[in-house]
């Protein structure tokens, strides 16, 4: 104590004496314990009888904004029960947070997850099963998804996940550069492309138009993008990819390969910018700086917005068998430590009004998974949306692995390894053979979940 | 009153801590032009993030965003920010649990750290020594290491999401009970052994004489207390989740997030926030410097 | 009779009340020990055994497979890449943050020890920073260091210097968070230094002032001297607060670009709860928690002979 006295001991004391706010700070203090002792277990309280659903998701930006309106327009629409949304960031941050919510009891009564990252969470216990009668009740059934969609949500038989949408990695193209390059059919669509050749062709002809680039995909720091790029590729390749824990990965090498160098060869600066990142790519496609735009679905409001003249597609079939990645935003059941009945049936209801309404989603790019919505005259309507549709029926889902999927350190892991190869520091072997031998360290040792 | 308060007098009374540079009456020598200017620079260099902060919460998203930037926005300065973040997010409820888990942190520490400290300065009881010892050992232990085994306690104990999961780990500060129990070391017996003489107790003492004798210590270790549970950060962000069980740091995280590029909003949640201790800081600028560099040392 | 008895025990206290005496001072002994012990031990002792016995198995936050596995661990934490990458980024922060946080606090001080006008203000200024959430910190200097929108790089532009990267460039990002880490708790030191500067008595000066010394003269022969054992706790307790580093650098790069800026902290709450590998998590915060004792006892025996030296002084 000594040795600090001085500087401000010797000030005037102007200020409220000790003694005041001792007995200030114990008289506010009982306040708060009393208080705290009566709101000790609350949550924000609704309107009286109103039961108030807690609903975690992580759609930021444009898909906020839709997914809040949705929200919206189902708590207006009956008394029953009230969904307040929490929404946390993309990727690593919220997929954290809800295991630790479900490990800790009280996570929130409904969460959207990406379809990928269940396999991940359901078999440790922290997700219930979907009760398949309830929700058939609810007027949702098996058949209103596409097979690999509904397929994907199994997991040890159980349905632990409902699909909200499919949002695969798809082709945008602006018509009038397409037109001006001679490669519209005339539909008024792009004309097929029916190959590899065929498209570095096009995407050329597209630079000479726009005087940038032919084809717009950014990937710098991205390993999502790269992943997106890649899988879509190697499986157009009909080659597959099993994870199977405790031993190593089973992967088609020399298509993995020709596919990374393949995609290596368009980075040229002419077709595509060498190192782009995604920010850049979609400033160029609005600008009309390029014909092409590998994205995923949910740049569409972007660019609509923008004014691009717009169409889009999956992904053209390069190498035989169509295909693309995709993902799916699907509605989950975080396991509680003491289960409100109630509550749990009002998810249901929930989630059911939601599917029903999902045509507002695909306003935001995505592909409703509830097949109803897709095949109503409303969503035919939709461009370029009705355009892509058909990816539902070819898309294709991370490889099953605790540590795979949207945001998961595997995304993490390819762009660790293969982010030197496109841009031309790496040969397409080594960054391939690196990257494998990471996923089988990751096989090899015990699984978590 | 902040300039009262916190301006040193320069006819302080006490000699001990004028230095022959600012004794009145000197001639003003250029070595002490240029301090006062590298002074100025810095001092203004410190509070410029505050400013910046300020500016932008004024402004409305669109000037907030809009290149290039501008002090003062064409469209002039306007308050729909703080207003916005008032009336939708959950900067109110935020607050609540800040301010409530403070306190009742600061409380708690408070009535055990002294009780322990007391024993440990006036009582002479077998394996006091140990205990000594034990004590001392643990502030080597970085609260990091243990977040991991603590937060599944808190899964056996049925405690993530819940105020006491977030209050009752935070109430152990070794360094608290040994600032208190050098304090109490200064106490003189003779108090304590007069009050002894006419009946009183062990408690009795403590509650009458001891306490009374150490408010200073005790405001000193419940401010650096309180100041270090309001602003924590990991412990809380483990434990919580529910939006409505944050803490205003962690609450803050998750805004950052979900707002996306909203700056203006950012920056006024991130005043509203601030502004709490700022102003606690203001009126009591001289007990909370106090009580930071007598505990500080030995408590960080 | 009992109560009567004081401290200053004289012959009269017989055989049988001095062992009453002591076992009345045990039980309140150990009666006001006993809240404070009761928390101890609950959230800190049983924490830290629980967390070795769980850095020796395969415990998962889902509560599947807690298998005890002897050393796989840490076997694996010292040969993990991330795992030597967080702490070498730990120790990188530590060395570039304790500098500058100690020199400027030092300045400052001196500054403030001048006696120059306006005295309330820059204290104000330089110490109100420690008094904000580190969030709060994060979101200003996120802001600030915004590449195309915010004020620094405009500030650059200005003078005509390109714009920085500042958080997503793995070269600047740990100095980035250096300086919103010295501006946020360098007011901490500052007020260390400005008590201890105080203390200095003023006779040391005057007999100084008389052998003609100017005012670097001074600082250099006086003051830095008499501050050694307060620079020498700063600097530990520096570099101590400096390992522990996790809120600026989760809030403001995520640990990011690449891993750039991740911490051993950030490290184990990641491979802990978005691995969900408590076991493996517990083994690298011991593996922390050892570099932390290392470092603490290292400093213990530099301090123990330095000051004892220049008391004299």
């Amino acid at each position: 104590m000594k040795q600090h006295k001085g500087l401000f001991e010797e000030l005037p004391n102007r200020a409220v004496s000790r003694r005041q706010v001792l007995k200030g700070g114990g008289a506010a203090l009982a306040g708060l314990l009393a208080a705290g002792a009566l709101s000790g277990c609350g949550g924000s309280a609704g309107a009286a009888g109103e039961q108030q659903l807690r609903f975690w998701h992580l759609l930021s930006g444009g898909d906020g904004i839709k997914m809040q309106a949705m929200i919206d327009a189902v708590n207006a629409s009956q008394a029953g029960f009230h969904v307040n949304p929490t929404v946390l960031a993309w990727g690593a941050p919220y997929y954290t947070k809800l295991a630790m919510a479900s490990a800790g009891g009280r996570p929130p009564e409904v969460a959207i997850m990406h379809a990928t990252r269940v396999v991940g969470y359901a078999p440790g216990g922290l997700l219930d099963p979907w009760d398949l009668d309830l929700l058939a009740h609810h007027g949702v059934t098996k058949e209103d998804f596409a097979p690999r969609i509904w397929e994907n949500g199994i997991v040890d038989g159980k349905s632990f996940s409902i699909a909200l949408d499919s949002h695969p990695f798809i082709m945008m193209y602006n018509t009038k550069v397409a037109r001006q390059a001679g490669a519209l059919a005339p539909n008024g669509q792009l004309a097929a492309i029916t190959g590899p050749d065929r498209f570095k062709e096009l995407a050329m002809e597209m630079a000479k138009v726009t005087g940038k680039h032919g084809l717009s995909y950014g990937y710098l720091g991205d390993g999502a993008q790269m992943w997106r790029m890649f899988y879509t590729l190697y499986k157009q390749h009909g080659a597959t990819m099993d994870l199977v824990q405790g031993s190593k990965a089973k992967v088609d090498r020399d298509v993995a390969v020709d596919v990374l160098e393949f995609i290596t060869s368009l980075l040229d600066d002419k077709i595509t910018a060498r190192s782009g990142d995604g920010g850049t790519a979609i400033a160029e496609f609005a600008g009309q700086g390029s014909g092409m735009f590998f994205s995923g679905v949910w740049e569409l409001p972007t660019m609509k917005t923008a004014g691009v003249p717009l169409d889009a597609m999956p992904i053209p079939t390069l190498f035989g068998t169509p295909a693309a990645y995709a993902d799916s935003h699907a509605f989950v059941l975080p396991h509680q430590l003491n289960l409100d009945e109630t509550k749990r049936a009002d998810v249901y209801k929930f989630v059911a009004a939601i599917l029903k309404g999902s045509l507002s989603w695909a306003q935001a790019g995505h592909i409703p998974a509830f097949k109803p919505v897709v095949r109503s005259a409303a969503y035919k309507a939709l461009r370029p949306q009705a355009h892509y549709a058909g990816a539902a029926d070819i898309i294709n889902y991370d490889p099953r692995a605790w540590f795979t999927g949207s945001g998961s350190d595997f995304q993490s892991y390819f762009a660790e390894n293969i982010q030197n190869v496109f841009l031309g520091r790496t040969k397409a072997a080594d960054g391939w053979d690196a990257f494998i031998k990471r996923v089988d360290t990751l096989l090899s040792k015990p699984n978590p979940v | 009153m902040a300039t009262q308060t916190l301006a040193t007098p320069r006819a302080g009374r006490a000699p001990a801590r004028q230095t022959p540079s600012n004794r009145p009456g000197k001639r003003i020598k250029p070595s002490r032009v240029i301090a006062t200017v590298i002074v100025a620079v810095l001092a203004v260099t410190w509070l410029v993030p505050f400013a910046w902060a300020t500016i932008t919460a004024l402004k409305s998203e669109t000037e907030a965003a809009a290149t290039p930037i501008t002090i003062v926005p064409p469209s002039g300065f306007t308050f729909d920010a703080f207003a916005k973040v008032l009336k939708e997010g959950n900067i109110p409820a935020w607050t609540w649990n800040s301010l409530f888990t403070s306190a009742l942190i600061t409380a708690i520490t408070l009535v055990i750290s002294a009780l322990a400290a007391y024993a440990l300065s006036r009582i002479d009881f077998r394996g006091k020594k140990l205990l000594m010892v034990g004590i001392i050992a643990s502030l080597i232990v970085p609260p990091p290491v243990l977040i991991i085994p603590l937060f599944y306690q808190m899964v056996a104990f049925h405690m993530v999401d819940t105020y006491w999961g977030i209050i009752l780990p935070q109430v152990i500060a070794p360094a608290m009970v040994f600032v208190l129990k050098k304090f109490f070391d200064q106490i003189p017996h003779e108090l304590e052994d007069a009050a002894r003489v006419d009946g009183a107790g062990r408690v009795r003492i403590f509650w009458q004489v001891v306490l009374p004798l150490s408010r200073p210590i005790l405001a000193a270790v419940a401010i650096f207390v309180f100041i270090g549970a309001w602003n924590n950060f990991l412990w809380p962000f483990i434990v919580t989740n529910d939006s409505s069980m944050l803490t205003l740091p962690v609450g803050l995280q998750t805004i950052k997030s979900a707002y996306g590029i909203q700056y203006a909003q950012n920056m006024a949640s991130a005043l509203l926030a601030a502004l709490p201790l700022i102003v606690v800081f203001l009126f009591f600028q001289r007990q909370i410097i106090k009580g930071i560099s007598t505990t500080g040392l030995a408590g960080t | 009779m009992s109560t009567s008895i004081t401290k200053s025990a004289t012959g009269h206290a017989a055989d049988n009340t001095h062992a009453v005496r002591r076992k009345r001072d045990a039980l309140h002994g150990w009666g006001f020990m006993a809240p404070f012990l009761a928390f101890f031990l609950l959230f800190l002792i049983w924490p830290l055994i629980h967390g070795v016995i769980m850095s020796f198995t395969g415990k998962s936050l889902t509560g599947a497979n807690s298998a005890f596995l002897g050393f796989a661990n840490y076997l694996e934490a010292l040969g993990d890449a991330d795992m030597w990458h967080s702490m070498g980024n730990t120790l990188y922060f530590t060395v570039i943050s304790t500098v500058p946080l100690v020199i400027v606090a030092l300045a400052m001080a001196a500054l403030a020890n001048m006696g120059l006008p306006a005295q309330w203000l820059w204290r104000l200024s330089f110490f109100a920073p420690f008094l904000l959430a580190s969030t709060v910190v994060s979101m200003f200097f996120t802001w600030m260091f915004n590449p195309q929108l915010g004020l620094i790089n405009d500030v650059l532009g200005k003078v005509g210097i390109p714009p920085v990267d500042w958080l997503n460039n793995p070269d600047v990002a740990m100095w980035s968070i250096v300086i919103a880490t010295l501006w946020w708790t360098v007011g901490f030191n500052f007020l260390l230094y400005v008590a201890a500067m105080a203390n200095i008595p003023v006779q040391h000066y005057e007999a100084a002032a008389l052998d003609g010394a100017g005012g670097w003269r001074q600082f250099f022969s006086i003051t830095l001297p008499q501050l050694t054992p307060t620079t020498v706790m700063i600097v530990i307790l520096q570099v101590l607060a400096s390992l522990k580093i996790f809120d600026q650098v989760y809030q403001m790069t995520g640990g990011g670009p690449g891993g750039a800026t991740r911490t051993v902290v950030q490290y184990i709450f990641e491979s802990g709860f978005t691995g969900y590998r408590l076991g493996y998590s517990s083994a690298i915060s011991y593996i922390f928690f050892a570099l932390i004792v290392v470092v603490s006892v290292a400093q213990f025996f530099v301090t123990r002979t330095k000051p004892t030296r220049k008391r004299s002084a």
